[in-house]
């Protein structure tokens, strides 16, 4: 009987129009129109050049930060600085060959001295030499008042600063290429899988008795609903999975969109994406006795917010959120399925995707089981 | 000994302030088409409802097969087919998809449910449509395949709830036809209806509810037997004094006449030979007349009796 549900309802699902439009034509469209809209974006990788930057030493001027620059240009390959005077930094500026201009200045008042960062226009080079000079302020002024107050700690202090460095680098990365623009297409493929809710939602409809007269006629049958429901989640769940596998080799394959080289990882998120998908609208379908258009609509408000929240509109939302409300990208579906796809790409290790995953298989479980507990035995005050 | 399919017990379900049923008391016996008559809104879905433990209800009890009728009665439910006021099939399945569909969920042999399907096709008389689906089909054509998914499991027990509804003669004879057959076949069937005559047709047993109540139970005679009507007299006549009238009226078992826009009609409680004394009595006062036709107390005659309304002209 199981297997016999299933493909009725494979061939029930498959034959809705409306359906199979947003699952599987929509995402399509949409990663299309995204593909013409970023454009050579997407061609480019990032690949980081040395920031050419002046620098200017005046009389006096703290050694401290020409020793920074050195092991900034030296060791960590940051920037390329060129020694100069004034006259000629200005020259280099004008005509493009630096990115800014650092002057040092003797200061009576500030041991870290007198520094000072000219630029002609704002983009990424500058905030990055911007931020160099900052942080070296920082540190210096740190420093500087732990061997006023308390010289003995000095020691401790580097070692807390060098501990520091020691973090930002031990993240290890993969060969993949990144580019920023990616992060819209997995927000693309996060919301590709929740539209099964649309999907989700009939389940739930096709059981409760008094949304609809299927409902009634399926629920008086010798069936018990449990052995009705199962074959039907599993069919759209299939459906869903196999159009989101679709969009996303079309994405990969004909759009060229760089997924990363763990292609049968990206098909188990959407896997799993699929299945937070359809139990978020069978559970949304299983609440209440509210009519079945209102339902819908907020099974595609959940699905939008949802989408949005994980930066399908916005891309800086999930950093956004990160800062302002974390536990939302803890609770989004789509943020966590972006953050699975991400991770898959970046990160070497699994750890942050399977946790991501875990946390989706949850969020399934509580839906599914949430859902069937309230469709289970049903009876209603009014049909 | 009378086998008790269904046994309903000061049945009560309200909704919020109404009542829908007001201790509604029930039995439906086997090899019976018991007809569920009433207005819309009198609890005929209501009561069908309950029986099928889809609704909760607040007082009562309602068995089917002897025993507690309950949301898990899995037992119980397989030998009941249910066809419900509106037509509940998938429109994205052909129509041999859909009766398919459901017979399997009551028949798990492939083979026994090839048959069944087969012969529910040929029962309903789509055998030419069967790869139509649903949005193609005629309104006749649609509440056929909607009675071939409830019946096509052979059920002891079937529930046709207003089959007939907006549906062209020829499909609702072929409709009642196809119940009766049934029947005969040893269904139990349990038929509502707002239209009397199709009740008075192919009913057995009747009960009339009003209100949520069962105003009269039992075989359409014995109900006719209930009222003080036993003929109807209709005479078309063109002139009528006041004093002729109310000499009709003191005839012998004639208990009620009305004179309307050139048509008498009369009322008469039992007897023989009421049209022959009524006619010679015309005949001697030199009334002309027209058409004279006479006819037997309604279903409707019943309702209008006993509630002091038309079952026709009620409204939910």
């Amino acid at each position: 009987m199981f297997f016999r549900l299933y493909l009725y309802s494979i061939r029930q699902t498959t034959r809705q129009k409306l359906i199979m439009f947003w699952s599987l034509i929509f995402p399509i469209i949409l990663g299309t129109l995204f593909r013409a809209a970023f454009g050579e974006f997407l061609n480019e990788e990032v690949i980081f050049h040395q920031i050419p930057v002046a620098y200017v030493a005046e009389e006096g001027a703290s050694p401290a930060f020409a020793e920074t620059l050195k092991f900034l240009e030296e060791d960590s390959e940051l920037v390329e600085v060129i020694a100069s005077d004034s006259g000629e930094a200005k020259k280099l500026l004008k005509e493009e060959k630096v990115e800014g201009i650092y002057y040092s200045r003797e200061s009576g008042t500030q041991e870290s001295g007198n520094i000072t960062l000219t630029v002609t226009k704002q983009g990424m080079n500058q905030s990055i030499l911007s931020s160099i000079l900052e942080q070296y302020q920082r540190v210096f002024r740190t420093m500087h008042q732990i061997s006023r107050e308390n010289p003995a700690g000095i020691k401790e202090a580097a070692q807390v600063i060098n501990q520091q460095c020691r973090y930002l680098k031990e993240g290890t990365i993969s060969d993949t290429p990144k580019n920023a623009m990616t992060d819209y297409f997995y927000a693309l493929i996060a919301m590709n899988c929740l539209m099964g809710v649309s999907m989700g939602l009939q389940i739930a409809v096709g059981f409760k008795a008094n949304l609809s007269d299927l409902a009634a006629r399926r629920v008086v049958s010798g069936t018990s609903r449990l052995e009705m429901i199962l074959p039907d989640l599993l069919a759209k769940i299939t459906v869903q999975f196999l159009c989101t596998v679709f969009a996303v080799c079309y994405l990969m394959f004909a759009l060229k969109i760089s997924l990363g080289d763990k292609f049968g990882f990206v098909l188990l998120t959407t896997l799993v994406g699929s299945i937070v998908g359809i139990f978020m609208g069978f559970f949304i379908g299983a609440v209440g006795t509210y009519r079945e258009s209102l339902k819908e609509g907020v099974c595609i408000c959940s699905m939008m917010l949802s989408s949005f929240l994980a930066g399908l509109m916005v891309g800086n939302m999930y950093r956004f959120l990160e800062n302002h409300a974390p536990i939302v990208n803890r609770i989004n579906p789509a943020s966590l399925i972006v953050k699975a796809l991400y991770s898959l790409n970046i990160y070497e290790g699994y750890d942050r995707y399977a946790q991501c995953m875990a946390s989706l298989l949850v969020i399934a479980a509580v839906l599914g089981t949430g859902a069937f507990a309230m469709i289970r035995r049903e009876r209603y005050a009014s049909i | 000994m009378t086998k008790h399919v269904i046994e309903i017990e000061n049945l009560v379900k309200r909704y919020k302030e109404l009542v829908a049923l007001d201790h509604l008391n029930l039995t439906v016996e086997e090899g019976e088409v018991f007809g569920l008559l009433g207005p819309n809104g009198s609890g005929k879905t209501t009561a069908i409802s309950c029986i099928l433990a889809l609704l909760q209800f607040d007082k009562g009890s309602v068995k089917v097969f002897g025993k507690e009728m309950q949301p898990d009665s899995y037992d119980s439910k397989k030998q009941i087919g249910v066809v419900l006021q509106n037509v509940a099939v998938f429109e994205e399945l052909t129509v041999q998809e859909n009766i398919d569909y459901f017979c399997g969920l009551y028949i798990r042999d492939k083979e026994e449910r090839k048959r069944c399907v087969e012969e529910a096709i040929v029962f309903s008389g789509l055998e030419d449509f069967r790869r139509f689906y649903p949005r193609k089909l005629s309104g006749g054509l649609l509440r056929r395949l909607n009675i071939a998914c409830g019946i096509a499991h052979k059920p002891k027990l079937i529930i046709l709830d207003e089959p007939t509804v907006a549906v062209d003669p020829q499909s609702r004879n072929r409709i009642l036809e196809g119940i009766q057959k049934l029947n005969q076949e040893g269904a139990t069937i349990i038929y509502t209806s707002h239209y009397m005559e199709e009740v008075e047709q192919i009913c057995t047993r009747i009960a009339i509810l009003d209100k949520g109540r069962c105003v009269a139970m039992g075989t359409k005679e014995e109900l006719k037997a209930m009222i003080k009507t036993g003929e109807k007299i209709h005479i078309e006549v063109w002139e009528l004094k006041a004093e002729q009238l109310e000499d009709i009226r003191r005839l012998h078992h004639v208990y009620q006449v009305d004179y309307r826009e050139g048509m008498l009609e009369i009322r008469c409680s039992g007897g023989k030979h009421n049209l022959i004394h009524i006619l010679d009595y015309m005949t001697r006062q030199e009334i002309s007349f027209g058409r004279v036709y006479a006819e037997l107390p309604t279903l409707n005659d019943v309702f209008l009796e006993i509630t002091g309304k038309e079952l026709r002209d009620s409204a939910e």
